[in-house]
């Protein structure tokens, strides 16, 4: 009887849990894309399992921003960009908008280069693979409807627990694995340090914080749902990182010990192949390609919105192009020459790549100051505002953030420093 | 506040961070933003804030002189200043950059920036927020780069499709679908425009797309009429009269000087001027000065298909459709075919089968009252005006013969009492 009451209260739960669910994890998924995945494979494969100890603390950190976000979103039922532009108005937004199209424009190459080098995997010329995939991610949110492109997104979510089985076809030693988990190894080697840097940095992203506010918004959430709403951001943000480990672990336990250095994903796939077995090698390429098209199409979408929306002009893919030009062509322009780049020959990927990374680091600290201000004021949050202890975390969270990415900011431009 | 200003409409972020003076002409600050009570379709101005971190602020009625490049008060500043009230809300921290969102809650567009206007209420100026900029060009504003696109039309939305705000944070809501100064009635943009100075206007007019700014131009007073088209340049202006009822167009021309009426008439289109001048000839408050040129006639073998057919068309506007005239081949005013005959009658029959004969006509040298008599007795939306012989020269519209009636229609409630009057007008009866 006792039972059957307990399991009545949690029906419920459950049910408003599931309801609730998708903002956090989308964008937790989308966060392991194209230029993640590279990031983790060269940490396995360049440091073993000594980075892993940094998968907790940046775990939680991804949480106390994301979780941030989330809150505002349900309070005000505003984006982030909106806030800020209220808030801060046109000249802030502006520059926090430009910089936020330069970082995402980088990503999107990115991604389109993800899916070039799966292409490889699967011997597909990338000038048949890329226009093809950039043309469908393309169709699908011009012509499909949004609750579709959404639910395919988060089917297609599912297919990164591929990681899982590659990384256990590799047959690591799991006592080291939880070791290295819990102890961290700390080096001033600059290398060290600048691979430090890129995990954080590829981990906590500035479009992240858009896009799970706009997410939360979009579904409706308010201040009453908020608590399953910070379960789901706690559940993505350990999706992504426990996939993250998953890949660091697969690399260090084939790449690593056998000595073999990998400037790319697409060197990590190939290198997987003789040694775990044909099918890693597939399995690898299967997760690249999935993770590489699924933020491919919702980067560009993303910041489209953001960036119209902040500057008041008409967006959302329920409206026509007629009724949204600016979001369509800007939609558009960032698809074709996020792929386009790609399938020039000898095109400066590595310096495009720099340069949105170098975006991204000097946005971030921006953005999380922006936030840290908004989610304190009284007249926006009420009493959703941050408590005394949870604004010490936060602070200290975006202390080293900041410091981190400006010395990640540093080593991009002047990459001599630390050689 | 007597002296107001040289400027009558400004954008908030053209005011805002200007110097501050007293009465002495010693500097108090400058503005930070704007207190606005919102207790009607347009917020009002009660006060400025004059320096960060002072939440008290000048109120409206110790300015003496407001413009784009200082503000000057009528006091010898103190700091015994007001707080701001429950009911009143910052322009800049709570209007300033907010979503619109539209009648099914979808976003639309920002408020880029805010157009303020001085309005004349009783003896009394008040300052009201006009409409919000929604467009490029206030965006660039802000930013000083609107010199960019100064070519753009504005993107304005008039103030009082907007709700009150119900709590600070919301975000604001319009009451109609898509909302701007286009979609005004023209009359009531006519009444915005007859308010505004020379700049404003040439502003708005340019923001404004062509059908448009006819209409509103047609609408207005004959005063607002001629200032336009003295401060337009010729080829502009011809072209406006040109597509302006030739009655509007002869009342303008009538108003400029020789000169210039006679260089814009040769810019013209032949035919069009050639009514107008005929319109011009007739002296003032006689029915050939009242009357247009424009009508709809047809021969009377002309069958009822045929000319429902010609209609389409030709898309007559609203004050002509109403009655068809039917002429011989001198244009010999015959009778008249109703709308309402016409259209419930044989596709095959002739207009000369249905046509009353008996139509009530006035000459083109009858006084005004004898016009507003048969329009009266005859309970017509248009009358037709012929000459000796029974051409058929123009028709006076009723909405004309109204305006000798109540020649001092000037603002929005007088028009509303203008809609409802002609409503009874509307109904027909054959």
């Amino acid at each position: 009887m006792k039972t059957f009451k307990k399991f009545n209260l949690l029906l419920p739960s459950l049910i408003l849990f599931l309801a609730i669910m998708g903002p956090g994890i989308i964008t937790a998924n989308v966060d392991n894309d194209a230029g993640g995945i590279t990031t983790y494979s060269v940490a396995g494969a360049s440091f073993g399992l000594k980075l892993l100890w940094i998968f907790i603390p940046m775990t939680l950190a991804l949480i106390v921003v994301q979780e941030m976000c989330a809150r505002m979103g349900a309070v005000t039922g505003k984006g982030l960009s909106d806030l800020i532009r209220e808030r801060f108005g046109v000249k802030v937004i502006m520059f926090v908008m430009a910089a936020l199209l330069l970082a995402d424009l980088g990503n999107t190459v990115s991604e389109f280069a993800g899916v070039a080098a799966s292409g490889e995997i699967f011997n597909i010329s990338k000038y048949i693979l890329v226009p093809i995939v950039a043309f469908l991610v393309w169709f699908i949110v011009i012509k499909g409807s949004y609750k579709m492109v959404e639910r395919v997104f988060l089917v297609a979510s599912a297919l990164y627990l591929c990681y899982i089985p590659s990384a256990i076809m590799a047959k690591p030693n799991w006592g080291v694995v939880f070791k290295a988990m819990v102890v961290p190894s700390f080096s001033f080697s600059p290398v060290y340090l600048a691979m430090l840097i890129g995990l954080i940095g590829t981990t906590i992203a500035p479009w992240m914080q858009f896009y799970i506010q706009s997410a939360v918004v979009e579904k409706g959430i308010t201040a009453k749902d908020y608590a399953y709403s910070r379960t789901d951001v706690i559940v993505g943000c350990f999706m992504t990182d426990i996939i993250a480990v998953f890949i660091v672990v697969a690399c260090a336990a084939t790449l690593f010990v056998h000595n073999i250095q990998i400037a790319t994903a697409k060197d990590a796939a190939i290198a997987l192949q003789p040694l775990a077995g044909r099918w890693a090698g597939l399995l690898f390429g299967f997760g690249l390609l999935n993770a590489s098209v699924f933020s491919a199409s919702i980067l560009p979408l993303a910041t489209s919105y953001y960036v119209c929306e902040a500057l008041g002009f008409e967006a959302g893919i329920d409206k026509t192009w007629s009724e949204a030009p600016v979001f369509y062509w800007l939609y558009t322009s960032l698809v074709v020459i996020g792929a386009g780049l790609i399938l020039i020959p000898n095109a400066p990927l590595i310096a495009i790549m720099l340069w949105s990374q170098v975006a991204n680091g000097v946005l971030l600290p921006f953005i999380l100051i922006f936030m840290l201000i908004l989610i304190n004021n009284k007249d926006i949050m009420g009493r959703f505002t941050n408590s005394r202890v949870f604004n010490a975390v936060s602070w200290a969270t975006t202390a080293i953030m900041i410091a981190l990415t400006l010395l990640l900011v540093v080593i991009s431009v002047f990459p001599q420093l630390l050689a | 506040m007597k002296r107001i200003t040289s400027q009558r409409e400004f954008f908030f972020s053209q005011t805002l961070g200007k110097p501050i003076y007293d009465r002495n002409g010693k500097p108090v600050g400058r503005l930070r933003d704007i207190a606005v009570r919102w207790d009607n379709h347009y917020p009002r101005v009660t006060g400025i804030k004059f320096a960060k971190d002072v939440q008290k602020h000048i109120r409206i009625g110790q300015i003496e002189q407001w413009d784009e490049r200082s503000i000057r008060l009528n006091v010898v500043f103190t700091d015994k200043l007001q707080h701001l009230t429950e009911e009143e809300l910052y322009v800049g921290k709570w209007l300033l950059d907010k979503q619109i969102i539209d009648t099914k809650g979808s976003k639309l567009v920002r408020v880029n920036d805010i157009m303020l206007a001085w309005i004349e209420s009783g003896t009394a100026h008040e300052l009201i927020l006009l409409a919000v900029d929604v467009g490029v060009r206030g965006l660039l504003r802000r930013i000083g780069m609107e010199t960019l696109v100064k070519g753009q039309p504005q993107n304005l939305v008039d103030w009082k499709y907007i709700k009150p705000l119900e709590s600070k944070m919301d975000n604001l809501r319009l009451t109609l679908e898509h909302p701007s100064l286009k979609d005004l009635h023209p009359a009531d943009l006519a009444d915005i425009i007859e308010d505004m100075d020379s700049i404003s206007r040439t502003h708005l007019l340019a923001g404004l797309d062509r059908q448009t700014a006819i209409e509103a131009l047609t609408e207005a007073d004959l005063d607002t009429q001629v200032e336009i088209i003295t401060d337009m340049d010729s080829t502009s202006a011809s072209e406006m009269l040109a597509d302006m009822p030739p009655d509007e167009a002869a009342d303008i021309l009538g108003e400029l000087p020789e000169e210039k009426s006679s260089e814009l008439l040769n810019l013209m289109d032949k035919d069009e001027a050639e009514d107008v001048r005929e319109l011009m000839e007739y002296e003032e408050n006689t029915a050939g000065a009242l009357m247009t040129t424009e009508f709809i006639s047809f021969p009377a073998d002309t069958t009822a298909e045929d000319c429902i057919n010609r209609l389409r068309e030709l898309k007559p506007s609203t004050e002509t459709i109403y009655y068809l005239y039917v002429i011989d081949h001198a244009e010999v005013l015959m009778g008249v075919v109703p709308l309402r005959d016409l259209i419930v009658a044989q596709p095959q029959t002739e207009l000369g089968s249905i046509m009353r004969s008996r139509v009530a006509t006035v000459r083109g040298d009858d006084d005004l009252r004898k016009v507003q008599e048969t329009v009266t007795k005859y309970d017509l939306l248009a009358l037709p005006v012929v000459d000796e012989q029974g051409v058929l020269l123009g028709i006076i519209r009723v909405d004309d013969v109204m305006e000798t009636v109540f020649p001092d229609r000037g603002g929005l409630e007088s028009f509303t009492d203008f809609m409802t009057h002609s409503k009874s007008w509307m109904r027909w009866k054959p």
